[in-house]
């Protein structure tokens, strides 16, 4: 009897491959400012400079493209997590690296090294992350138990440099200002910030994308697999790096985003017959869809100051994390 | 035929010898059982065997090549190693999971050629998991499970099985089955290695009994030269009387010695 | 800086002249000045001698610096704890509002009088802060003569007034823009120009670049950090359509004169016209 859920190869990433097409549309056209779709388009073929060329291709392109870049990195480093942890509740903030990325971040914002030179932000990020990935590796080599040991500590001395930078703000806005920042936004992001963080995240993703027969074999456990010839070792590297670049470029650029690593593929693992490496994929594409939405929600969502792209993840997040719960009671005795 | 030599194998752990000098050598064709107390080093020796812990020291030889010095995927076309108590940790359908063991044999782009459909039918066939082949591996029962590893291990056409344990847990029906066909594969000219903690079975089954205690091979040979009360009570501190031979042998254990 | 230096000849007048006399209320006047937010450190570092301020914020030396260099130096100073209100031992605390409740029970047992000194956030607030601060120290003839030169300031900027109202906002990045109801609007009116921020309701809200694309004023102020330390409103608004549109309409300001009402923000609507007269006409970009 075949299971009804299985579905052929080809049909969830083509549906979740419209439906980040049709987001992406729809994030061209909304936005603070009611530009009616005449307009835009009008304005994109009009040679000369003009509010509504400048608002699509300055603006908002540039954030739709943000946002698939960086929704498809954390789809795509969550589902590579639990696919090598062959747990459905990791998530890539488990090997300490966001924490790293956003303390980088931060240090380079605050002590005004991205005056110095404009690369200095992305840079520093990626630079905290892989160190705490390596961190992370050194102490939790061996085992994965250890190595998910060894990123909830790296994860938590992050944390504890993050309250430090905090405590030590060079002014009271600073502190107001870090705060903000690690919420998470897409606002105001241009194409520079696409091709500073843009390279680190494809080299991160395409590491990750060579996972998906490892990950496979490891459903029969690490013995097994080192068996069918994989090195679980040299996985383990694998994996932080690609998570370290991915998501450690991702979170220098856009701040903190929670869940998405975390739901993506779970939304995608019942429809691909819960086999990892189909996951990957739709997962990618989910991601992008997930948080080019949660964008469009910030935008679209009348709020005074504005509404953080991290805020809406976590609303969001949260409930999910409580229906998983309940469907687990109803599953599990 | 397919050779399998080990030379002094010895591994060390905090200090103790867990495998203490182990040689041996032993053709296809052959089902060794590997017995021996708990923590007399099966599983290590085992895993050194299937080439997946280098020893400290002494080597290992599959076809006169040195185990460290084979490729991965090369050693995993060759050989196929089932650990103790196998668990599938996603419930993917079984047939995806015994497809698994065809892994090694896959370029590197793409899947098999040919198809793997036909290889996939015939191994599932073989194990008797026709009525199980979309079912979720994690819903499988014991028996089922070990049938479904024993196919992902067989899929491949390896020429060596390395199995821990393979009856840990099954009932009689299905240890009877399990080692019933662990034999048929030594009949066709596979060499099996697995380490069985029913006497029983091993006597009746195996054709080569491999007895280790602390580490150290006590006994290795035929399993009708070499099986005797005198080498249970060596090796088990148990007495035991051995009724019968060939497929008919019955262990009777009397008590510790 | 030559309004700073005008200023300070003013206060000097203004010692040589009056000295220090009894406050109105006939209290005598106080000798150890604490202040313990960096408004009333400004406030205090013009108004008062000193060898009357006992304490000034760590905050001060950076925020005079802009204003009345080397002002605070040699001053004691305190990071508005309750430890620092015992080690002072001040007889007049000049608060915003913001200490903790252990601060304000502390000062009454080492028998220090606060005084509590609200925001300022137009011209006529800065007024009544000045004469507030001025009676409590026992500098009211200083405070009035600062008061009287910021209204002259002011008169002349309004008897000339630019021949083309001009729109601006502050902007450094959106998330926080000074709308109707904040000192900014209040300088950027005295200077003659329209705050486009100033939307009813909130006196801050957001304001993307969207927004800024779309109401496209003829200006950007911005200011960097409160205290010209960095953070992060200097790098958003580095985003890459502003910089080009708005290459050489960016005019800076001080912070400290935005958000302290102090006498010197008439001079920074001052610098502000200036600047505004000095813009080269401007790209469409419809």
């Amino acid at each position: 009897m075949k299971p009804a859920r299985a579905l052929p190869g080809y049909v969830l990433p083509t549906v979740a491959g419209l439906l980040l097409v049709v987001a992406a549309v729809a994030s061209l056209f909304l936005g603070r400012v009611n530009l009616s779709p005449a307009d835009l388009i009008a304005g994109l073929a009009s040679p000369h400079p003009n509010l509504a060329g400048l608002v699509v291709t300055e603006l908002r392109l540039p954030r739709a493209v943000l946002a698939i870049l960086v929704g498809g990195a954390l789809g795509l480093a969550g589902a590579a997590m639990q696919g090598l942890l062959r747990n459905p509740l990791a998530d890539p903030g488990l090997l300490g690296v966001s924490n790293g990325a956003a303390l980088g971040a931060v240090i380079s914002i605050y002590f005004g090294l991205a005056h110095v030179f404009p690369l200095a932000t992305p840079l520093l990020g990626l630079a905290g992350a892989m160190g705490a990935g390596a961190l992370t590796f050194a102490f939790g080599r061996g085992s994965t138990l250890t190595l998910i040991l060894a990123g909830a500590a790296v994860s938590s001395l992050m944390s504890a440099f993050l309250a430090m930078a905090l405590n030590f703000a060079p002014s009271p806005y600073a502190a107001y200002e870090m705060s903000v920042w690690m919420l998470g936004s897409l606002a105001e992001k241009s194409w520079d910030h696409i091709l500073l963080a843009g390279p680190f995240i494809l080299i991160g993703m395409a590491a990750l994308a060579t996972l998906g027969r490892s990950i496979d074999a490891l459903t029969l456990g690490e013995a097994q697999a080192e068996s069918l010839g994989f090195r679980i070792d040299r996985l383990r590297v694998i994996a932080l790096v690609g998570v370290g670049l991915a998501v450690g470029a991702a979170t220098s650029v856009v701040g903190s985003v929670s869940f998405i690593g975390l739901a993506a593929p779970h939304l995608v693992r019942p429809f691909v017959g819960y086999q990892p490496s189909r996951t990957l994929l739709p997962s990618t594409l989910l991601g992008a869809v997930l948080l080019l939405v949660a964008d469009i929600g910030t935008r679209v969502i009348h709020t005074n100051t504005e509404l953080r792209l991290g805020v809406i993840t976590a609303l969001i997040g949260a409930p999910f994390f409580f229906w998983l719960v309940v469907r687990l009671r109803k599953v599990a005795p | 035929m397919t050779l399998l030599t080990a030379n002094g194998l010895t591994v060390r752990r905090g200090g103790r010898a867990i495998v203490d000098g182990v040689s041996f050598e032993i053709e296809g064709g052959a089902f060794v059982a590997l017995v021996g107390p708990n923590g007399a080093g099966k599983s290590t020796l085992l895993s050194v065997l299937a080439g997946l812990l280098a020893p400290e020291a002494g080597e290992a030889r599959l076809d006169g090549t040195p185990l460290a010095r084979l490729d991965r995927r090369e050693l995993a076309r060759r050989r196929a190693y089932l650990p103790q108590n196998p668990r599938a940790e996603w419930p993917i359908a079984t047939e995806r999971l015994v497809a698994l063991g065809l892994t090694p044999h896959l370029p590197a782009f793409g899947g098999l050629p040919g198809g793997w459909e036909p290889r996939l039918t015939d191994a599932i066939e073989a194990c008797d998991l026709t009525a199980q082949r979309y079912q979720p591996a994690t819903t499988l029962s014991g028996g089922e499970l070990a049938r479904a590893m024993l196919a992902r291990a067989l899929i491949g056409s390896p020429q060596v099985l390395i199995a821990d344990e393979p009856i840990s847990g099954l009932d009689p029906w299905h240890a009877l089955d399990t080692v019933a066909r662990l034999q048929g594969l030594a009949g066709a000219g596979k060499l099996v290695i697995a380490a069985l903690h029913d006497l029983t079975l091993a006597a009746r089954y195996s054709t080569h009994l491999l007895a280790l205690r602390e580490g150290r091979v006590a006994a290795f040979g035929p399993t009708g030269q070499v099986l005797d009360a005198a080498l249970i009570r060596a090796v088990f501190d148990v007495d035991a009387r051995i009724a019968g031979q060939g497929a008919q042998t019955l262990i009777d254990y009397r008590g510790p010695a | 800086m030559a309004s700073a230096l005008r200023s300070l000849v003013l206060v000097v007048a203004a010692f040589a002249v009056g000295g220090p006399v009894a406050s109105a209320a006939g209290r005598a006047v106080p000798q150890r000045m604490m202040s313990t937010n960096v408004c009333t450190d400004l406030l205090l570092l013009e108004l008062a001698p000193k060898s009357r301020i006992a304490s000034v914020t760590f905050l001060a030396p950076e925020a005079a610096r802009a204003l009345f260099p080397g002002a605070a130096d040699g001053i004691p100073l305190n990071h508005n704890s309750a430890e620092d209100v015992v080690n002072v031992r001040p007889d007049l605390i000049l608060d915003s509002g913001l200490s903790t409740p252990l601060v304000r029970t502390l000062a009454r047992q080492v028998g220090a009088r606060v005084v509590d000194v609200k925001d300022a956030n137009n011209f006529q607030d800065i007024r009544d802060v000045l004469r507030q601060v001025g009676d409590e120290i026992g500098e009211r003839p200083r405070a009035e003569a600062l008061i009287a030169r910021m209204d002259a300031t002011l008169a002349g900027l309004a008897a000339d007034p630019p021949k083309k109202r001009l729109r601006v906002v502050a902007w450094s990045g959106g998330s926080a823009v000074p709308g109707k109801g904040s000192l900014t609007d209040a300088i950027i009116t005295a200077a003659g120009a329209e705050n486009i921020a100033a939307r009813p309701g909130a006196s801050e809200s957001s304001f993307g670049v969207e927004e800024l694309l779309t109401a496209d004023p003829d200006a950007l102020l911005f200011g960097g950090a409160t205290l010209g330390q960095p953070s992060l409103l200097n790098d958003e608004g580095q985003h890459r359509v502003v910089r080009e549109l708005y290459a050489g309409r960016r005019i800076a300001y001080s912070d400290i004169a935005h958000t302290c009402g102090l006498p010197q923000s008439a001079d920074s609507a001052v610098a502000l016209r200036r600047a505004l007269a000095a813009l080269p006409p401007k790209r469409a970009i419809r």
